[in-house]
C-alpha cells in the first residue's frame, strides 16, 4: 500500500512537471503583446519597454522558463502581472466561491443522479424511464447560460422567489466567516446557480449509474438476493448500487479535480464572483502567471483526485486490492 | 522574446511553404496593360465577441470599398493581439484597422488625441501613430499647441491641427456615441450629468440629495475594480471609484472647467512655474493633516517610481519644490498647457507618513505590488471595505470640505448588462455605472422610477490607415475612401440611432465644444464622388470592375 502510494506521488510530480512545461510554452506562443492589458496603449513607449523590464518578458525565454520552474517548485508561483498580487492571493479571493458553487452543484447531480439512476434500471423500458433521462439530457445539451437566463427570468423576475445575481445581498453585514457562507441570504443566492449547474451536470452520474446497474441487475446474485425474499427498495439500494457506485465515483472525483476551473458562462450568467470567469481573463490578458498558477492547480486537483478515487475503489469493493 | 519569434517565424514559414507548394502556379498575372491593380486591402478589427459594433462597422466600410474595385481582407482579431499588430509591431502589416478611443476625462484635453496620435515622433514600435502620419508642419503646431498657455490661442492652433487632418485624412472617425445612464429620481436627486463621464462623474456622489430615509447611494457595475492602489490602477473604473477617496489639486467642474479642489489656488508664474497654495485645514481619513510635502512627496514619488497610467502628465514636471508654509511650486521641463486640466486634475495627493515606508515595509519590490488594503486619502468619501467580485462601500466623509449629502456609496457588481438592467428595474441599485446597451434604452423609458440621462462621449471610434504603403500612401486614394463611410447607415445599424456621424480625420468629438473645430471640410457619403475622385487622379477600372492604381 505504501509502495503504491509513493510510486503514484513520483507520476504525480512528473506529471505536474510535464504539464507546467506545456503550460509555460503554450501561453506565451499565443499570439498577443503581454503589455497590452498591463498598459494602456496611449502610454509611451519608455513606460511600455520598462515594464517589459520589470516583469522579467525581456529575458531569453529558457531563462524566464527555468526561473518559473525553480519559483514553483519553492512554492512561489509569481505575481499576477495585471494585478501585481501575488497568484495564490488572487486565486485565493475566488476559490471559495468557485468550489461553494461547484459542490452544491456537484451534491445535486450526484445524489439524485445515483439514486435516480438505480431507479431507472430497475423500471427499465417504462415511460417513467424515456421522460427521466430525456429531461436530464435535454437539461444536458441545453447552452446552461440560456437555461441560466429562463430560471432568472421565471424565478427572480416573474416569481421573485430568488435574487438574480450575486452570491449576498448588498450591504451585508456578517459577523464571521462562517456566516458568511452558511446564512439564509447565501443559500437563496446559490440556490438557482446550483440547481442550474446541477442540472446539467445530473445527466453523467445518471446514466452511468442506470448502466452499470442494469449490468449488476443480471447478475447471479442478485437473484440470490431475490431467493432470500429481501425487500426490492433493499436489493436495489443496497446491494446492486453499492456494485454499481465504482465508475460514478471515478467520474465524480475528476469532475471535483476539474471544479476548481469552475462553470464560466454559469458564473456570468449569474454574476457569481468564481475564479472561471478570472482563468478566462487572465488567458485573455495574457498573464502568464495568473493563467499559468490556475492551469497548474487544476491538474494538480484532477491528480488528487484520481488518486483518491482508487484509494475509495478498495473500499466500495473490498475484492481491489492495492500492492 | 527572440526566441519566441523565431519559432513563430519558423512555423509560418513552414505553412507558407505549403501553401505555396500545394497552389502551384497561383499567382496571375496583375498588370492589365502594364498597369497594377490597387493591392487588397488588409483590415483589421475587433472579434464580434469582443465589440460586435466594431466588428459590424468593418465589414460595412469594406462592403463599400469592395464596391469601388477595391479588394477588402477584413480580419478580425483579438484585442491583445490587434494592439500588438497596430501598435508594437515593428512592420506594419495591415492598410487599415478599426480601433476606438475611450473618453477618458482628461482626453477632453487635445494633446492626446492631437500630439500623441499624430506626432511624427510618436511613429515607432509602440507609439500611437500607428499610422505613420507625417507633416512637418504638423509636428510643428503640435508642439505649439502643448506649448501655448494662452487659451484663446491654443484654440486657434488646436482647430487648424484638425483642419490638417481633415484634409490629410490619416484616419476617419466613425462615429461617437452617447452614453446612456438611468437613476431612480425617487430615492436621489440632483445627479450632475457630465460629457465623456455620465452620471458617475466625481460631482454625482458629493452634490446628490437622498429624497428616503436609506441615504446609502447603490450604483450598479459591470466591472470590478482591479486594485485600490493608485500607483498601480490603469482603468478609469479604479480612478472613478479613488477619485472619491483621494483629493487632487484641481476638480473639473461639470463644465469642464479647472475648480480648486485640494488647492486653494494656483499662480501661473511664468511658462514653466506654476504656485499651487494648498487648502486650509485639511485632514487624511486617519487623522493627519495634508501638508504642502504630502503635495511633493506625491509627485517626486511618483515620478521616481514611474507611473505608467499618469506617464504623459508627469513627464513635463521637472521639479517641485515648497516654496511656502502651504505653497508648492512646479517646474516643468517645458511649457506644457494642460498641466492644470490633466495634471493637477490627475494626480491624487498620497499621504506620506503611509507611502514613503511601503516598500521596505512590505518587503516589495515597487510600490506598485502593494495592495492598499485600506486606502488612506483625503477625499469626500473613506474607504470602507472592498468585497472582491461582489461590492466596495465608501461611507461619507462629514469633515471634507465639500461634504457629501449621503451617508455613503456601495458599488455593487453584475456579472453583465442584464443584471444591472434587473438591478435598476426593481429597485435594487439607484443608477449604473457605465452607459447602457443600445436595447436596454427603450426599456428604460417605459419604467417611471427611472430617469434616462444622456451624455456625449468625448472619445471616438475610427478607421485608421496605413500612409507607409499603397494604397493608403496616395492622398486622392484616401480622399475617395473619406465618402465610401455611410455613417446613418452605421449609427442607425449599429448603435440604434444613439450616437454622432464621424467625419475624416474628426478626432475630437463635438461634445468637447471648446477644442472641436465646427467648421471641419466633411466628405458626404458619396460614391460616385469617390469614382470620380479616383478617376481623376488617374485610377482606372478593367471589365470586371476592379480598381488600378494611376501611372507611374
Amino acid at each position: 500500500m505504501i509502495k503504491m502510494v509513493l510510486k503514484r506521488l513520483g507520476q504525480t510530480i512528473l506529471s505536474l512537471v510535464v504539464v507546467a512545461t506545456i503550460i509555460f510554452f503554450m501561453f506565451r506562443l499565443m499570439p498577443g503583446d503581454p503589455t497590452a492589458a498591463v498598459v494602456d496603449p496611449s502610454i509611451s513607449t519608455e513606460a511600455r519597454e520598462a515594464m517589459i523590464q520589470r516583469l522579467g518578458l525581456d529575458q531569453p525565454l529558457y531563462q524566464q522558463y527555468f526561473s518559473f520552474l525553480s519559483d514553483a517548485v519553492r512554492g512561489d508561483l509569481g505575481r499576477s502581472f495585471y494585478y501585481r498580487r501575488p497568484v495564490m492571493e488572487v486565486i485565493g479571493d475566488k476559490v471559495i466561491n468557485t468550489l461553494m458553487l461547484m459542490l452544491s452543484a456537484m451534491l445535486i447531480a450526484y445524489v439524485i443522479g445515483i439514486l435516480v439512476g438505480a431507479y431507472l434500471a430497475w423500471k427499465r423500458g417504462s415511460k417513467k424511464e424515456a421522460t427521466l433521462i430525456s429531461i436530464a439530457l435535454t437539461f444536458r445539451s441545453a447552452p446552461t447560460f440560456w437555461v441560466g437566463m429562463l430560471f432568472i427570468m421565471f424565478f427572480s423576475f416573474r416569481l421573485g422567489w430568488f435574487p438574480h445575481s450575486g452570491m449576498r445581498s448588498s450591504g451585508y453585514e456578517a459577523a464571521n466567516t462562517f456566516e458568511v457562507f452558511f446564512s439564509l441570504d447565501f443559500l437563496r443566492h446559490l440556490f438557482l446557480p446550483a440547481v442550474v449547474a446541477g442540472l446539467y451536470f445530473l445527466a453523467t452520474p445518471l446514466l452511468m449509474m442506470r448502466n452499470t446497474m442494469l449490468e449488476v441487475l443480471g447478475e447471479d446474485f442478485i437473484e440470490m438476493c431475490h431467493a432470500k425474499g429481501l425487500k426490492e427498495k433493499v436489493i436495489l439500494y443496497r446491494h446492486a448500487a453499492r456494485n454499481a457506485l465504482l465508475p460514478v465515483v471515478t467520474t465524480g472525483a475528476l469532475f471535483l479535480g476539474q471544479a476548481i476551473g469552475g462553470q464560466v458562462l454559469i458564473e456570468y450568467v449569474f454574476g457569481w464572483p468564481g475564479l472561471g470567469t478570472e482563468i478566462i481573463q487572465a488567458a485573455q490578458r495574457h498573464d502568464y502567471p495568473l493563467a499559468q498558477a490556475s492551469f497548474l492547480l487544476i491538474a494538480l486537483m484532477v491528480m488528487i483526485m484520481n488518486f483518491l478515487a482508487d484509494l475509495l475503489y478498495s473500499y466500495l469493493d473490498p475484492r481491489i486490492t492495492y500492492k | 522574446m527572440v526566441k519566441k519569434r523565431n519559432i513563430v517565424a519558423v512555423l509560418l514559414v513552414l505553412v507558407l511553404g505549403l501553401i505555396v507548394v500545394g497552389c502551384g502556379e497561383d499567382e496571375a498575372d496583375v498588370s492589365v496593360e502594364g498597369l497594377t491593380q490597387v493591392p487588397e486591402v488588409t483590415m483589421y478589427t475587433t472579434t464580434a465577441e469582443y465589440d460586435p459594433v466594431r466588428y459590424e462597422a468593418a465589414f460595412m466600410v469594406a462592403e463599400n470599398w469592395e464596391e469601388l474595385g477595391v479588394e477588402v481582407n477584413v480580419r478580425p482579431l483579438e484585442f491583445n493581439s490587434l494592439i500588438e499588430r497596430v501598435f508594437d509591431a515593428e512592420e506594419k502589416d495591415f492598410n487599415a484597422f478599426i480601433l476606438g478611443w475611450s473618453g477618458r476625462i482628461e482626453r477632453l484635453d487635445p494633446d492626446m488625441f492631437l500630439y500623441s496620435n499624430f506626432h511624427s515622433s510618436q511613429d515607432m514600435p509602440g507609439g500611437n501613430n500607428a499610422y505613420g502620419y507625417f507633416s512637418e508642419e504638423y509636428d510643428q503646431l503640435a508642439e505649439a499647441q502643448r506649448e501655448e498657455m494662452e487659451i484663446e490661442e491654443r484654440q486657434k492652433i488646436v482647430h487648424e491641427l484638425q483642419d490638417m487632418l481633415a484634409e490629410d485624412i490619416p484616419k476617419i472617425a466613425l462615429y461617437y456615441r452617447d452614453e446612456y445612464q438611468a437613476y431612480n429620481h425617487e430615492r436621489f436627486d440632483n445627479f450632475t450629468v457630465m460629457p465623456g463621464e455620465g452620471i458617475y462623474n466625481e460631482w454625482t456622489p458629493v452634490e446628490i440629495e437622498p429624497l428616503t430615509d436609506d441615504t446609502v447611494l447603490e450604483i450598479a457595475s459591470t466591472q470590478d475594480l482591479d486594485t485600490l492602489n493608485p500607483m498601480t490602477a490603469q482603468t478609469v473604473w479604479e480612478w472613478k471609484l479613488l477619485r472619491l477617496v483621494y483629493d487632487k489639486l484641481v476638480r473639473l467642474s461639470p463644465d469642464v472647467e479647472p475648480t480648486p479642489s485640494a488647492a486653494e489656488d494656483w499662480e501661473i508664474v511664468d511658462d514653466v512655474t506654476v504656485d499651487v497654495t494648498l487648502r486650509d485645514g485639511m485632514d487624511f481619513h486617519d487623522g493627519e493633516a495634508v501638508t504642502v510635502d504630502d503635495v511633493k512627496f506625491t509627485f517626486d514619488y511618483m515620478l521616481e517610481w514611474g507611473v505608467p497610467y499618469f506617464d504623459t502628465f508627469l513627464n513635463p514636471v521637472d521639479s517641485v519644490e515648497v516654496v511656502a508654509d502651504n505653497v508648492v511650486r512646479f517646474n516643468l521641463v517645458e511649457p506644457y498647457a494642460p498641466f492644470i486640466t490633466n495634471t493637477l486634475a490627475q494626480i491624487p495627493i498620497l499621504p506620506e507618513h503611509i507611502w514613503s515606508d511601503v516598500v521596505d515595509g512590505e518587503e516589495i519590490t515597487h510600490p506598485d505590488e502593494w495592495d492598499n488594503p485600506e486606502p488612506i486619502g483625503s477625499g469626500p468619501f473613506k474607504f470602507e471595505y472592498w468585497r472582491r467580485g461582489e461590492e466596495i462601500k465608501l461611507a461619507a466623509n462629514e469633515d471634507h470640505f465639500t461634504p457629501p449629502k449621503i451617508d455613503g456609496l456601495l458599488q455593487v457588481l453584475y456579472g453583465h448588462a442584464e443584471g444591472v438592467l434587473g438591478a435598476l428595474e426593481q429597485g435594487d441599485a439607484d443608477m449604473n455605472a457605465w452607459r447602457f446597451e443600445p436595447l436596454h434604452i427603450e426599456q428604460v423609458r417605459e419604467l417611471d422610477h427611472l430617469t434616462l440621462t444622456e451624455a456625449p462621449d468625448i472619445g471616438y471610434y475610427y478607421t485608421g490607415f496605413n500612409l507607409r504603403e499603397a494604397p493608403f500612401d496616395n492622398h486622392d486614394f484616401r480622399k475617395a475612401m473619406a465618402h465610401t463611410v455611410d455613417y446613418d447607415t452605421i449609427i442607425d445599424a449599429l448603435i440604434h440611432g444613439y450616437g454622432q456621424a464621424g467625419g475624416a480625420g474628426a478626432v475630437l468629438s463635438p461634445a468637447n465644444e471648446f477644442w472641436a473645430n465646427p467648421d471641419m471640410a466633411s466628405y458626404e457619403f458619396d460614391l460616385e464622388r469617390a469614382r470620380e475622385i479616383l478617376e481623376e487622379a488617374g485610377y482606372t477600372w478593367d471589365s470586371t470592375g476592379r480598381l488600378y492604381l494611376p501611372e507611374e
